[in-house]
C-alpha cells in the first residue's frame, strides 16, 4: 500500500508542486525586503552604533574624565587622559576610542555618570582606512553635535524602561 | 598574653591591645575610617563597632581593650543594621561625587558604602558645603567629603606636630580648619592625602590625572636624603604619578622632599641623550660620537673623579672599576661636605636601627638641623619626645624641630672641642675614662659648659649620639669625632649591641662606600684645587653638583675654568655649562640595583620603571668607558658585578641571594687618633651654611614643586644673632679668607651669637664655601 502512495507522489510531482505554491502565494504576497540603502529599517531606541559625545545645553561637555567607561571597556579600546582644567573642574585632555577594536558591547554608557559617552543609531561610518577609524575627542564630539536631538530623544525614551 | 575569642575562634594577643588591633592581627574584617596604626585612638567614626558576649550594647572596638575570655563577633545581622546606618549617617551630608574625586576607587567611603551601606539614601533635604581651604603647593582639599574622622587633626598634632589642623564647631557645623592656612609648615605634608580615608584631602600634583586602577607600582628606594625610605613609585606608562611611601615598609611616612622630587624625573634638566658640546652649546649626539669624545678627552691625561654618593651599589662599584681598570692612581672624592679627611674613629653611618634610637634611654642630636636633613628620623625623635623620653641637641642654632628638644644649648662651632672637654672632664669625674682621654683632654684649653648636658646623657644605660653636619663638616671633624669616641667608649656606648656612635652620612650608601673606596678617596676641595694647579688635566664627574651644592663651589668653578669637564649623570645640575661632555646614566627609579641605607640596610630595586631617553645604567657607561679607553672590561652582567662588590665588600655577600633583610655595619677605626687642633680662629664669626631640604640636590632643584615649596619655607639668606648684628639689617659687607663681599643679612635670635648662619646656600653663593668670616666695620 505504501508502494503505491509513494509512487504516486513521485510520478505526479505532488511535492514539486506544493513547493511551487509556497513560491506563488509569496509571490503575490507583500514584499518584506527592505531596498538599503534606498529603504531602511528601524532602529530600537537602545541599537549600539557610531559612539559620541555628549554636550551640555550650554556648550560645557558632559565627560569629567571618571575613566570608568575607559576601564569597564573589555577590549581596552578607550584611551583617556585628564587633567585640572582652570576653573577647578576634571576634564580630559584625550579621549580617543578605536572603533576597530570596539565590540559595541554598550558598556561604556552603561558606566558613564553623566550620560556623555552614549552609542548612536549610526552604522554608515565604513572608511577606506583603518586609521579612520580611530576617533578623536574631537571627532566624538562632532558625532555627538550631529545627533544631539536624536541622542536626547532614544535616552528620553528609554529612561521610562529602565525604571 | 591574652586568650579571647574573636568569631568563635580562640586567639591569643598581648594585654593592652585593642580589639580592633586583635581582629586585625587575626584577619578578622571590622570596618573603620578614624583608627590609623601610628595615631592616637579617638573612636569617633563609630564604623568599628562590635558585639561582645555579656554587653548590653556594641562596643567601639578601637577604644576597648581585650579582656581574657572575651567573646567579641564581628558579623551579626544586628551590627550589620548598626553599620548600615552608620554608613547612613556618614553619607548624609557627603556630595557622592566619586566620579570626579581623585579618592575613587581607592576610598574606605565608597567601598563601605557597597559592602555596609543601603542601597538608596533617604536623606531628601539641603546638603551642607563646606569652604575648601589652601593647604600649600601639595596638599588640595575638598572639605564638603569629610566624614570628620580627625586623622589629619592627629596627624599635624602628633607626627607632623605642626598643628596646623583642628576642628572648629559641633554636628552639622562640625568642620577642620586649618589655622595656618597659606602653607602647612611641616616637612611631612605630602602624607595627609595619604591618611584621609576620603576624598577631603588629595594629592595636588597629581590631582584629577589619574586613577587608582590605572598606575602600576614599582618598589624602589629613595635617595634623596641618607634615610632611604622605601617608596613605591606609581606610574601610568613611563610617566611617575606619584610617590608614596610603601606599605608594610620600615616607616609609614614619607617626606615631602622624597615624595614629590618626581617631576624632576621629565624635567629638562634631565640627561637623556648624550651630547657633545659644540660652538659653545651642548648639542645631541650618537652614544659612539659621545663616547669617543670622552674618551679623546681623557685617555692618557691626569684624570680627577667626582661623584655622588647616591648611586646604587653596582653603579657606585663600577666607578672604582673604572678607576681601577684604566685610572690607576686618579684623585677620587665624593663627599662635598667633608674638609677633614684624616680618618675618623668612627665612620659615616648609623651604628643603630631608627627603631633602637627612638628606644635608646638617652638621644643627642650633636649639630643638626635633622628636620630638614632627615626628616623621617626626626619625626621618631618628635614621638620620642611626646612620649616623655628625652632628646637632647647642641648646635649653633635653634633649628625648628616642631616640637622642642628636652635639653637644648646653642654653642658656636669653634667651641666644640671646649663642649667635649667638658663632658670629658665631668666623666672621668665620676671614675669614667678611656685609654687616651686625658691626652685628648689636656690638648684643649677652653671649657664650654654645654658639655654638662653631653655628660648627663652618656650617664644613661644606653645612649644614641646623632653627630651632624656641624661636626662632619668641621675643620677638626676627625679630632672631634675621636673625642666623642673617647667619650662613648669611657661610658660604654661603644660595646657591640650598645653601640650609640651614629654619624649622620651626606648621602646614601655610607658603610659601602668607605670598603670600596676607602683607600683611594680625597676631599672634594683638594682634588679641585688640584685641578686649579695643573696636577689634573680633566674632570670626570658622575652625577653631583659642586657648583650648586657642598662646600666647594668656590674651587670647583676655578677648576672648571682650568679643565674640561667630562659629565656622566642623570640630572644636568649647574655644573653642566661646564661640561664638555654629557651621558646619560639612568635615574635611580629606573635601574635594578641595590642600596645601602645609613642604617645600613640593604635593600634590593627589582622592577625599574622604564627609561624615558637613551640612558644607560650607570655600571653599563662604566663598562662602555673601560672598554673604548683600552682596560679589560671586568664584568658583563650584573652577576658578575656583584662578585666585585662582594670582593671590595665582603658583608653584601648574602644580599642577593636570600630573601631576608640584611644589614651591613658602619666601619670603626681604633687607629684613628686625633688630636684637637690648637689652631686659633682667625676670624670673629664662625659660618655654618644650613642644609635645606628644598635646595639641596640637583634633583631637588629641578623640581619645580620642591622649588615653589622651597620659597614659602625660606628664610633671610644669610642670618645672625642681633647682638652679633650690631647695627641694621640689609646689605653688609663680610670678609673671607678669598676678599670681601656684599650679602643681605637678616637677624634672628635663634642663632647663636658669633655665628653666620648661611640660610640659602645657592643665593649666598660663594660664601659657603667659608668657615670663618668677619664683618667689615663694627662687628660684635
Amino acid at each position: 500500500m505504501s508502494l503505491i502512495k509513494r509512487a504516486l507522489k513521485t510520478w505526479l510531482l505532488l511535492e514539486l508542486l506544493r513547493g511551487m505554491a509556497l513560491t506563488g502565494k509569496y509571490l503575490f504576497k507583500k514584499k518584506i525586503t527592505v531596498e538599503y540603502p534606498e529603504e531602511r529599517t528601524p532602529l530600537s531606541p537602545r541599537f549600539r552604533g557610531l559612539h559620541a559625545l555628549r554636550r551640555y545645553e550650554n556648550g560645557e561637555e558632559r565627560c569629567i574624565a571618571c575613566k570608568l567607561c575607559e576601564v569597564v571597556c573589555p577590549a581596552l579600546a578607550i584611551l583617556i587622559e585628564s587633567e585640572e582644567r582652570d576653573d577647578g573642574t576634571r576634564r580630559t585632555t584625550r579621549y580617543d576610542i578605536d572603533m576597530s577594536k570596539c565590540i559595541f558591547c554598550g558598556f561604556c554608557q552603561e558606566a558613564c555618570p553623566v550620560d556623555a559617552i552614549v552609542e548612536t543609531q549610526e552604522f554608515e561610518y565604513a572608511t577606506e582606512t583603518r586609521a579612520n577609524l580611530y576617533y578623536t575627542k574631537d571627532m566624538l564630539l562632532d558625532v555627538g553635535k550631529r545627533y544631539e536631538s536624536q541622542i536626547a530623544a532614544n535616552i528620553a525614551v528609554d529612561v521610562p524602561r529602565k525604571g | 598574653m591574652t586568650a579571647l575569642y574573636i568569631n568563635d575562634e580562640e586567639v591569643t594577643v598581648t594585654p593592652g591591645t585593642s580589639i580592633l588591633e586583635a581582629c586585625r592581627e587575626n584577619g578578622a574584617e571590622v570596618p573603620y575610617f578614624c583608627y590609623h596604626p601610628e595615631l592616637s585612638v579617638a573612636a569617633n567614626c563609630r564604623m568599628c563597632l562590635v558585639e561582645i558576649e555579656g554587653w548590653n550594647k556594641p562596643a567601639a572596638s578601637c577604644c576597648t581593650p581585650v579582656a581574657e575570655g572575651m567573646k567579641v563577633r564581628t558579623q551579626t545581622e544586628a551590627l550589620e543594621k548598626d553599620r548600615e546606618m552608620m554608613m547612613e549617617y556618614l553619607l548624609i551630608h557627603h556630595p557622592l561625587d566619586c566620579p570626579v574625586c581623585d579618592q575613587g576607587g581607592a576610598c574606605k567611603l565608597q567601598d563601605y558604602a557597597v559592602e555596609h551601606g543601603a542601597s538608596h539614601g533617604r536623606y531628601a533635604e539641603m546638603k551642607r558645603a563646606v569652604v575648601d581651604h589652601d593647604l600649600g603647593p601639595f596638599v588640595s582639599t575638598c572639605m564638603t567629603r569629610c566624614i570628620h574622622c580627625t586623622r589629619c587633626v592627629r596627624f599635624a598634632d602628633e607626627v607632623a606636630g605642626t598643628g596646623d589642623m583642628g576642628v572648629l564647631d559641633r554636628g552639622d557645623h562640625m568642620r577642620i580648619d586649618g589655622i595656618v592656612e597659606d602653607c602647612l609648615s611641616s616637612e611631612l605634608s605630602g602624607n595627609l592625602s595619604d591618611i584621609c580615608p576620603v576624598g577631603a584631602l588629595l594629592d595636588k600634583p597629581s590631582h584629577d590625572v589619574s586613577r587608582p586602577w590605572e598606575v602600576t607600582r614599582h618598589k624602589s628606594t629613595c635617595t634623596q636624603c641618607p634615610q632611604g625610605c622605601d617608596i613605591t613609585i606609581e606610574s601610568r606608562g613611563d610617566e611617575v604619578i606619584r610617590i608614596r611611601p610603601e606599605k608594610d615598609g620600615m616607616e609609614p611616612w614619607i617626606c615631602d622632599r622624597g615624595r614629590y622630587v618626581y617631576d624632576a624625573f621629565r624635567s629638562e634638566q634631565r640627561i637623556l641623550e648624550p651630547k657633545v658640546r659644540e660652538s659653545g652649546g651642548l648639542v645631541a649626539a650618537s652614544w659612539d660620537d659621545a663616547i669617543g669624545r670622552a674618551v679623546e678627552l681623557m685617555k692618557g691625561k691626569r684624570v680627577g673623579i667626582v661623584f655622588s654618593p647616591d648611586w646604587s651599589v653596582e653603579g657606585l662599584t663600577s666607578i672604582r672599576l673604572l678607576n681601577d681598570a684604566v685610572f690607576e692612581g686618579a684623585k677620587v672624592a665624593f663627599d662635598l661636605h667633608r674638609r677633614d679627611m684624616r680618618s675618623f674613629a668612627f665612620e659615616e653611618g648609623l651604628a643603630m636601627t631608627t627603631q633602637q634610637i627612638e628606644d635608646s634611654g638617652q638621644v643627642v642630636i650633636l649639630g643638626s638641623d635633622l628636620r630638614q636633613r632627615l626628616p623621617v628620623l626626626m619625626q621618631r625623635l618628635r614621638k620620642r619626645i611626646n612620649a616623655g623620653k628625652p632628646v637632647s641637641r647642641i648646635g649653633a642654632m635653634n633649628y625648628r624641630t616642631n616640637t622642642e628638644p628636652t635639653k637644648d644649648s646653642l654653642i658656636r662651632p669653634r667651641d666644640w672641642s671646649a663642649v667635649i672637654a667638658f663632658a670629658m672632664q665631668q666623666v672621668s669625674g665620676l671614675g669614667k675614662t678611656a685609654a687616651g682621654m686625658d691626652a685628648w683632654m689636656a690638648g684643649v684649653e677652653g671649657r664650654h659648659e654645654a658639655g654638662k648636658l653631653l655628660a648627663d646623657a652618656l650617664m644613661d644605660d644606653s645612649c644614641a649620639l646623632l653627630v651632624g653636619e656641624e661636626i662632619r663638616s668641621h675643620e677638626d671633624a676627625a679630632a672631634l669625632i675621636y673625642g666623642l669616641d673617647l667619650l662613648m667608649r669611657a661610658c660604654g656606648h661603644a660595646e657591640a649591641g650598645k653601640d650609640g656612635r651614629n654619624l649622620i652620612s651626606e648621602g646614601m650608601n655610607p658603610q659601602l662606600l668607605s670598603s670600596v673606596f676607602g683607600d683611594v678617596r680625597t676631599s672634594a676641595g683638594e682634588l679641585f684645587d688640584a685641578a686649579s694647579n695643573g696636577e689634573l688635566d680633566v674632570l670626570l664627574l658622575i652625577g653631583s653638583d659642586p657648583q650648586g651644592d657642598g662646600l666647594f663651589s668656590v674651587q670647583a668653578k676655578q677648576a672648571m675654568d682650568k679643565v674640561p669637564l667630562v659629565q656622566v649623570g642623570a640630572i644636568s645640575g649647574q655644573i653642566s655649562e661646564y661640561a664638555e661632555v654629557q651621558l646619560p646614566a639612568a635615574a635611580y627609579s629606573e635601574v635594578e640595583g641595590s642600596f645601602v641605607n645609613m642604617e645600613g640596610r640593604i635593600r634590593v630595586a627589582e622592577n625599574p620603571l622604564s627609561s624615558l631617553g637613551a640612558e644607560r645604567p650607570l655600571w653599563k657607561v662604566m663598562m662602555r668607558l673601560i672598554q673604548d679607553m683600552g682596560g679589560d672590561i671586568p664584568a658583563v652582567n650584573l652577576d658578575e658585578l656583584r662578585a666585585h662588590v662582594i670582593r671590595f665588600a665582603p658583608q653584601m655577600e648574602h644580599a642577593w641571594r636570600s630573601s631576608d633583610e640584611l644589614m651591613i655595619t658602619a666601619a670603626r677605626n681604633n687607629t684613628a687618633t686625633h688630636a684637637s687642633s690648637t689652631k686659633a680662629p682667625s676670624r670673629s664669626l664662625d659660618l655654618i651654611s644650613r642644609y635645606s631640604m628644598y635646595r639641596e640636590g640637583a634633583w631637588v632643584r629641578a623640581s619645580d614643586l620642591l622649588s615653589e615649596a622651597g620659597c614659602l619655607h625660606a628664610l633671610d639668606d644669610v642670618l645672625v644673632h642681633p647682638n652679633t648684628l650690631a647695627g641694621a639689617e640689609g646689605e653688609r659687607v663680610v670678609r673671607t679668607s678669598s676678599g670681601e663681599q656684599s650679602v643681605h643679612v637678616g637677624s634672628r635670635e635663634d642663632v647663636v651669637p658669633g655665628v653666620l648662619f648661611v640660610a640659602k646656600r645657592g643665593v649666598a653663593g660663594d660664601l659657603s664655601s667659608e668657615s670663618e668670616v668677619d664683618f667689615v666695620g663694627g662687628a660684635a
